[in-house]
């Protein structure tokens, strides 16, 4: 009895004494063996990298007005392997958040440990997403971008993606800039999933950078003026799209540029909601497409032929028989001219008298100087896609280019390289390089670094350029720009219509144009530089008729903006002694 | 009689009521020590908290600040300007015929400077 017991209380203790063994054995093997990865996991569970995105510059105009900035706006995420039941928090989340359910269990579903489940909410919804599962969803703060002018200047602006990379326009070609540093910071975790940043000794973290203003030569108000006009005009004409810049001539500064979609009825682009455009409505159309610019461009064959004396403004031209073989093809005037002198050939807008000149000046002089104001390459602007138009090398010119480039055709440009070219007539024969960023301002440093007006070269003599202005002014006074002349103000221009090219035939189209007018105000002591394009207008279709009131109804509103004294008031000049 | 304790006499603060005092004031310091220690660290994370609300409040008002400034920058753009300027207030641009430009004579910088040279004298002349 006595030893049936003993065996009894040997055999408990022997459990007793396995089952403690077998306790610390697995404490061993807790604490020793595996502690190293038990102590990884139980850090990756409490403590978490949080990164802290830097906030994205902004971008004003040059008087400091914003154009894009950023607000910060909470992002929902969850913690799949917290989740308990996916579906019925997907199905909250989706009420809340107005996502699709089905999408959001999938992802709280998955065995990751971090999914988003919106992306940049209102704050408000975003607060009642968080109390829905506190433990598995929780926020973060990231910054949107927002362009309070809607609109305006959309395309030179561009936008950003939901992580705020630079997407088109300057946010795309100052996104390093914009950008700024990432920053990041360890934070732990409490029981009920909050997130707690301990402080004290050890607390690591990285502060992020904020990423750097950019001011742009852009003026609101001109920007402002250039599209509001350039809308009426296009919906007057019916036209398909067009394009408007606006320059300093004498330091290469853009103070407007507006390209509207090539296509009828879309509206402007604006950058708040790029997913409602069409990629191809995004584009800069002043730098990314050319286009022939027809008469627009006589006046560079009259700035060779002036400069290498092959002709004098007052030379008298025979332009009566209103037509002109050049090689196999004839070229007809729009209107039957008579003898005219050469400023009259290019008021007049003389396919025939300006065609004489250039072949008295020759192949390759004329290239040279279309190559020095411009055409032809890049203009190095800062605006993304930019081409360099499409001029062939005069040893590849077939018999009718020398003419039909000096009316304009056979030769493709861009907006931007026009409005350069004729900065350079207006500014007494320089060719500045035109620009858009006037400063990238830092944060920590005031003074920022500042663009300066960069001449590219000498293109024409003082007196060419001055008897160019004179030529371009009769344009206004008396020839086919009328339509351009501003209220109170001289000013100096050119029209140009130029035929499209039918896609179908590949021949050029007999109701398809394109219209513009480029020119100064004022005459006598340029402040602007406008360029006004308009593309396939339907009924009128000449440059005088459907692009010069567009530029007429900039330049008046332009210079009485800047306050610019008027120079033509016909004597109503009231003089004062002080 | 002697007690068990008492036979361990060599411990101290045991064979006498000082002694039992003494232990329950060491143990109550000890306890109390602790407490305050707790309470400490309870009240850090109670203010670890409150100051991560304060800073969450922060947080909103310089976002609903921002968010003004955003909507005064779009309220302000050109385009609702000259709408409420033409429409609501029946404003028009100057006309032709409305703008007359002030310029001085030429030459009247020079007669100012005259002017001012006189003065200057004239105030010379009374301070002697």
């Amino acid at each position: 009895m006595m030893m049936e017991r003993r065996g009894r209380i040997l055999l408990v203790l022997i459990a007793m004494v396995a089952g403690l063994a077998a306790v610390a054995l697995r404490l061993v093997h807790l604490q020793v063996i595996e502690s190293g990865e038990l102590g990884r996991r139980a850090e990756r569970q409490q403590e978490r990298l949080v990164k802290l995105e830097p906030k994205r510059g902004n971008i004003l105009d040059r008087m400091g007005r914003e154009l894009a900035v950023s607000l910060d706006v909470e992002s929902v995420y969850g913690v799949p392997t917290e989740v308990e039941n996916p579906r019925s928090v997907a199905r909250e989340l989706a009420r809340v958040l107005r996502e699709n359910p089905a999408d959001l269990e999938r992802r709280l579903a998955s065995d990751r440990r971090f999914v988003w489940i919106s992306r940049k909410v209102d704050p408000a919804r975003a607060d009642k997403a968080r109390v829905i599962d506190p433990k598995a969803i929780g926020l973060q703060t990231e910054s949107r971008r927002f362009y309070p002018k809607k609109t305006l200047a959309g395309t030179v602006l561009g936008f950003t993606n939901v992580d705020n990379k630079g997407i088109e326009g300057v946010e795309l070609l100052y996104d390093k800039e914009l950008r700024g540093t990432d920053g990041w910071v360890m934070a732990e975790k409490d029981a009920r999933g909050r997130t707690v940043f301990p402080g004290g000794h050890g607390f690591q973290y990285q502060l992020p950078q904020p990423g750097k203003d950019i001011v742009l030569t852009i003026d609101e108000v001109l920007q402002h003026i250039a599209e509001k006009e350039l809308d009426k005009g296009l919906a007057e004409a019916k036209a398909r799209g067009g394009v408007c810049i606006v320059m300093n001539p004498h330091t290469g500064e853009i103070l407007a540029l507006s390209a509207r979609p090539a296509v009828r009825g879309r509206g402007a682009f604006n950058p708040n909601e790029p997913k409602r455009h069409r990629p191809d409505e995004w584009r800069n159309r002043a730098v990314t497409d050319v286009f022939e610019p027809g008469s627009i461009f006589k006046p560079f064959l009259a700035a060779a032929a002036l400069e290498e004396r092959a002709v004098h403004p007052q030379e008298r031209i025979d332009c009566s028989a209103g037509c002109i073989q050049v090689a196999d093809r004839v070229i007809k005037d729009a209107h039957r001219n008579g003898v005219l002198t050469f400023t009259d050939v290019i008021a007049e807008s003389s396919n025939v008298g300006t065609i004489k000149v250039a072949t008295r000046l020759g192949k390759a002089r004329f290239f040279k100087y279309i190559t020095a104001f411009g055409f032809g390459k890049r203009t190095g602007v800062d605006l993304p896609g930019e081409i360099a138009g499409l001029v062939k090398d005069y040893r590849l010119w077939s018999g009718v280019s020398l003419g039909s480039i000096a009316i304009g055709q056979e030769i493709g440009v861009t907006p931007l390289q026009m409005a350069a070219a004729y900065s350079a007539i207006a500014n007494g024969g320089t060719l500045m390089k035109p620009y858009l960023i006037s400063e990238v301002r830092d944060p920590k440093n005031v003074e920022g670094s500042k663009a300066a007006a960069l001449p590219v070269g000498r293109v024409v003599s003082e007196e060419t350029a001055s008897m160019l202005q004179k030529i371009l002014r009769k344009v206004v006074e008396t020839g086919t720009g009328q339509k351009a002349k501003p209220a109170s103000y001289t000013a100096a221009g050119k029209t140009g219509t130029a035929q499209k090219i039918d896609q179908r035939t590949g021949l050029y189209s007999k109701d398809d144009y394109v219209s513009s007018f480029v020119g100064f105000v004022p005459a006598g002591a340029p402040k602007l530089v406008i360029l006004v394009m308009v593309d396939s207008p339907v009924g009128a279709v000449y440059g005088g008729s459907v692009a010069a009131p567009i530029f007429k109804a900039i330049a008046e509103q332009g210079l009485t903006y800047l306050q610019v004294p008027p120079d033509d008031l016909g004597g109503r000049m009231l003089l004062v002694a002080r | 009689m002697s007690t068990r304790a008492g036979q361990i006499g060599s411990l101290p603060f045991i064979d006498s009521n000082g002694g039992s005092l003494r232990r329950v004031v060491i143990a109550a310091l000890v306890v109390a020590g602790l407490m305050v220690y707790v309470a400490g660290k309870v009240q850090i994370m109670r203010l670890g908290y409150q100051i991560d609300d304060l800073e969450k409040q922060k947080r909103d008002l310089e976002r609903m600040n921002r968010s003004l400034q955003i909507e005064a920058s779009s309220l302000s753009a050109p385009s609702r300007i000259e709408e409420i300027a033409v429409q609501r207030l029946g404003m028009v641009r100057p006309a032709k015929d409305q703008i007359v430009v002030v310029r001085r004579k030429a030459g009247d910088g020079a007669s100012d400077d005259r002017r001012a040279s006189a003065r200057r004298q004239e105030h010379q002349q009374q301070g002697e």
